[in-house]
């Protein structure tokens, strides 16, 4: 049976509409299945005016058999085989007659009872008694309230439309009452529609001027796209981001077109798409790599018959083009060379100081990094690039779009005719901002990203702030995410210990943090972003585990570790292995302090292990000198069968103290040699309590 | 229509739905928002209905009167109805409807843009209107002012009287504009937009404006202790305007800049917190 929930509001913005869908239908999921209701189908749909959840049920809740038990049977029955008072007097109280009781066999022992059919609940009266707290317990990036209620949402309810099989279920949100009835489209078809469906509901709304189907909206948008640019044999400039949030903005879309004068082609394509992105949210048009005079919006209106919305976006993007013209020009007048000093009055964060003061760090990091990567013959360049990096956030260009900073800077730079390493270098810094953003194209702008982020981490770290949840002001796990996948991206060779402890030796002074703490803080911090990334990638995070345990100073490598051992899982001497790291590993819980000593061995095996252990501990450096894992990883599991035979034939926990501890320093050998690799024995293997 | 016609039909609309046409507040601020018509009537409980047009400076917009949309200083058309009306987005599309905008020939929408005045610790939800893409209202739901929580909440519709003027007359220059039928927007205002340009950018005396901003300060600090709120307030929005005359001097370090809002702020929420104990709520 259909059940559509639809719960009209003012405009909520796209990103809260979006999010609420995906919580409706998980908090609906969990309602229907907790109240064991057979779910057919459920999804969301909606607009910035209407979140609506359409669902095939069941018509309620199974009907259930339930035992009721009243005396046991010796007392319920006489020697006769009739009942006894006790037994009648409890047919009676529970309203049944005597013949009904029959003999139930319990844990406790056999007593009277009989069998009793409890009716399902059914689903309209499940809807109707958590819906509400359905509703409310929504949550949003910020909320609201209005007129004078308490009650807290996005924007204000409008209306609650609650149908199930055809019938309104009846609940209220903040005194509004549900219905049958939703509303057309806000201007363009304001009228009451009285609906009994879904069908009848995704008709009636479409007639006026709503398309609740977001799918549907964005095929739409896509195919008008084309339409308006076919004459033009032009395209529209990708932005997925851009279209994403218009489709949730519109309940009826159309799209425009419209041009601006020529003459500002000149300016730069940046500057261009983000005034029209911004503000008036405005797509740009290209022509394979060339910016056109057009533009297309999308308007939220069943037409423009006169044209006005088209020529109303053109003389609002015109004034704001005029404003950027303004602005590229005078900024230009000032070298960014000369604004440096200017950053003595911007402040970073109040205990590290001013941009200034971050602009000096980053130039000593960028030296640091310079001289262990491949870059060297660039250092000067990437010095001179460090200390402008900033400079662009005192321009009224990142002012007024400060999405630019960084481009602005590399975009000046180049007007202002410094070298194509630096210009690239500041425009690529602020690269990557999220894991799926591409990581700086020049090896340039890499270290200065890197330069940069690191000392944002350690720095805010340092004056003491956790983070914790939603709370991350300076975006530090954005930072290090970003520091780890340049690393990883890039292929450098570079220690991150050591890189984090350069960066704190330059905050001294500054730090509210002891050094020591701060490194410690760092470095979890970092392995969580590790695991975070290995994780997205699809990695098994028991494997992460094994291959993080010796450690991720060297991002690369332990990388290559993890790809090593997910290659290998697959293998059918891993899980054999694996078993054998666990049991050396138990074995060893405590370390003997001894050295092996050959003259102490006494069975062939042992003798046997240790000089199987010399060759592979030569073949696996050798692998490891190469940078090949997965080779010195198979190597490594040859160990298997000499140590099986070992466990089998020798007697560890000998009586003798001697004989013992040599052997456990044996296998401290195996321990350490396999350890390099990873510590297998945080592998799960499937059968195994994961605790263990 | 002209901007005249503009102001008188706004104010024929909103006193229909029950405003009160408040008289235009006689002291320099950056937005209706701070005239005490709204300030003070937000806070606490009783109802209030109001309409008025405020000038709203703010110095480092000016353009020497050469940009054809900037100036450092604008009208807005200030409405606040408290309690929020359930269905005040549809009272605030008829006034548009009134003002002869056919909504069917355009393209409407409410864009999210959430408002918030640091110097008057108030801040609210809502969108700006745009009109085929013209900004030309703010529609905000007020959450909190003068730091503390608003119960009822107060709507807040803010047309920019200019800009709606451009898109009623379809001109491009706002000097264009007919103030009425034979003055024109350049007349009544281009020499003010010149100098007061000249002023605020070059010539404003930064250590006097710092000085009368302290003494202004200590003012309001002296007059919140002796429970004069409404005068305390007024020293308070003559601290801001101060605030943005050394702002467009370039006279304040963005340190600074935390500091002196800060400093206002807190005056600003001590007089709403005792201005409300002083009503008792009742207000």
């Amino acid at each position: 049976m259909e059940f559509l929930l639809e719960i009209m509001t003012e405009e909520l913005p796209s990103s809260h509409v979006r999010s609420a869908l995906v919580q409706l239908e998980e908090k609906f999921l969990q309602v229907f299945q907790e109240a064991r209701i057979t779910i057919h189908r459920l999804q969301t749909l909606g607009t910035c005016r209407r979140l609506v959840v359409l669902a095939e049920l069941a018509a309620g809740q199974p009907d259930e058999e339930e035992v009721v038990t009243g005396p046991p049977r010796h007392i319920g029955l006489l020697p006769d085989g009739t009942f006894s008072p006790a037994a009648l007097g409890f047919a009676r109280s529970q309203g049944i007659a005597p013949e009904k009781l029959e003999v139930v066999k319990t844990k406790k022992g056999e007593y009277l009872g009989f069998k009793k059919l409890r009716k399902g609940i059914s689903t309209e009266k499940i809807i109707a008694e958590k819906l509400p707290s359905v509703i409310s317990s929504l949550s949003f990036p910020k909320s609201m309230r209005w007129a004078e209620g308490s009650f807290r949402f996005s924007r204000p309810i409008k209306n609650l439309l609650c149908l199930f099989n055809g019938q309104v279920v009846e609940v209220s949100i903040e005194s509004l009452p549900s219905g049958n009835r939703t509303y057309g489209h806000f201007i363009h078809s304001p009228v009451t529609l009285e609906v009994n469906n879904f069908a009848e509901y995704e008709k009636k709304l479409r007639e006026n001027f709503v398309l609740i189907d977001p799918e549907e909206r964005k095929r739409s948008i896509l195919n008008q796209f084309k339409e308006k640019l076919a004459s033009l044999n032009a395209q529209v400039y990708p932005d997925e981001g851009l279209l994403e949030r218009m489709l949730w903005n519109v309940e009826y879309p159309l799209v425009i077109i419209g041009s601006f004068p020529e003459k500002f082609l000149k300016l730069p394509i940046e500057v261009l798409s983000t005034a029209m992105r911004e503000g008036q949210k405005l797509f740009s048009v290209v022509k394979g790599r060339k910016q056109l005079p057009y533009f297309l919006g999308i308007a939220d209106a069943p037409a423009d018959p006169k044209g006005f919305i088209a020529s109303g976006h053109e003389r609002v993007l015109k004034a704001r083009l005029e404003d950027a013209r303004f602005f590229w020009e005078n900024d230009l007048k000032v070298p960014l060379t000369e604004r440096v000093n200017g950053l003595s009055q911007v402040i970073f964060q109040e205990k590290l100081g001013t941009y200034l003061d971050k602009v000096e760090r980053m130039q000593k990091l960028v030296v640091y990094l310079a001289d262990r990567l491949e870059v060297r013959n660039q250092k000067k360049e990437l010095v001179e690039a460090a200390r402008l990096s900033k400079a662009d956030l005192l321009t009224e260009m990142v002012r007024e779009f400060p999405e630019l900073q960084g481009k602005m800077g590399g975009l000046y730079a180049r007007e202002q005719g410094l070298s194509g390493t630096i210009s690239r270098a500041i425009y690529e810094h602020y690269l990557p901002q999220s894991l799926d953003d591409p990581v700086p194209d020049s090896l340039g702008g890499a270290v200065l990203s890197l330069a940069d982020k690191m000392d944002t981490v350690v720095g805010v770290l340092g004056v003491g702030y956790t983070i914790s949840g939603s709370s991350d002001p300076f975006g530090l796990r954005r930072n290090a995410l970003a520091i780890c996948k340049i690393i990883l991206e890039k292929k450098l060779a570079i220690s991150l210990d050591r890189f984090i402890k350069k960066s704190i030796s330059l905050l001294e002074g500054k730090l509210t943090v002891p050094p020591e703490d701060l490194f410690k803080t760092c470095l979890g911090f970092f392995e969580g972003r590790v695991r975070y990334i290995f994780e997205k990638q699809g990695y098994r995070y028991d494997l992460v585990n094994a291959a993080l345990a010796p450690g991720f100073e060297f991002l690369v490598q332990t990388e290559a570790r993890l790809k090593a051992l997910n290659e290998l899982k697959q293998s059918k001497n891993f899980e054999p292995f694996i078993l054998m790291a666990k049991r050396v590993k138990n074995i060893l819980k405590e370390i003997p302090k001894t050295r092996v000593n050959t003259a102490l061995f006494k069975e062939k095996e042992e003798k046997e292990l240790y000089s199987i252990l010399q060759i592979i501990k030569k073949n696996v450096e050798d692998m490891l000198s190469k940078g090949d894992y997965l080779g010195a990883q198979k190597i490594v599991f040859r160990l298997q069968i000499p140590l099986n035979t070992f466990f089998d034939k020798v007697m560890v926990m000998a009586e003798d103290k001697k004989l013992r501890n040599n052997r456990l320093a044996l296998l401290a050998m195996v321990q350490d040699l396999i350890q390099q690799l990873a510590d297998y024995s945080q592998v799960v293997i499937e059968g195994e309590n994961k605790s263990s | 229509m002209s901007m005249q016609q503009l102001f008188l039909k706004l104010y024929n609309y909103w006193s229909k739905q029950g405003c009160y046409i408040a008289p235009t507040y006689d002291l320099e601020v950056g937005a209706g928002t701070m005239t005490p018509d709204t300030f003070f009537r937000v806070l606490g409980k009783k109802p209030w209905k109001v309409a008025y047009v405020q000038p709203s400076r703010r110095p480092t917009d000016g353009r020497y009167g050469e940009n054809p949309h900037r100036v450092q200083k604008h009208f807005q058309f200030q409405v606040i109805m408290k309690p929020s009306p359930l269905d005040i987005q549809r009272i605030y599309l008829n006034s548009l409807v009134y003002l002869g905008i056919n909504l069917l020939e355009h393209d409407l929408r409410f864009d999210e843009d959430d408002w918030e005045s640091p110097t008057i610790g108030a801040w609210g939800v809502g969108w700006q209107v745009l009109l085929d893409g013209l900004e030309i209202t703010q529609f905000t739901y007020f959450q909190q002012a003068g730091g503390l929580e608003l119960f009822p909440v107060s709507v807040e519709i803010t047309y920019g009287l200019e800009r709606l003027e451009m898109f009623l007359e379809q001109k491009d220059n706002i000097y264009d504009l007919n103030w009425s039928k034979d003055v024109s927007y350049r007349d009544l205002r281009f020499r003010e937009e010149r100098e007061f340009s000249i002023y605020n950018f070059e010539q404003a005396d930064t250590q006097m404006l710092q000085r009368w901003f302290n003494a202004a300060e200590k003012e309001a600090h002296r007059l919140i202790n002796q429970g004069l709120l409404m005068p305390a307030y007024d020293y308070c929005l003559k601290c801001s305007h101060l605030f943005n005359l050394l702002d467009a001097r370039g006279a304040i370090s963005v340190t600074e800049r935390v500091k002196l809002i800060g400093q206002v702020r807190t005056l600003v929420n001590q007089i709403a917190r005792k201005f409300v104990e002083q009503e008792g709520g009742e207000n």
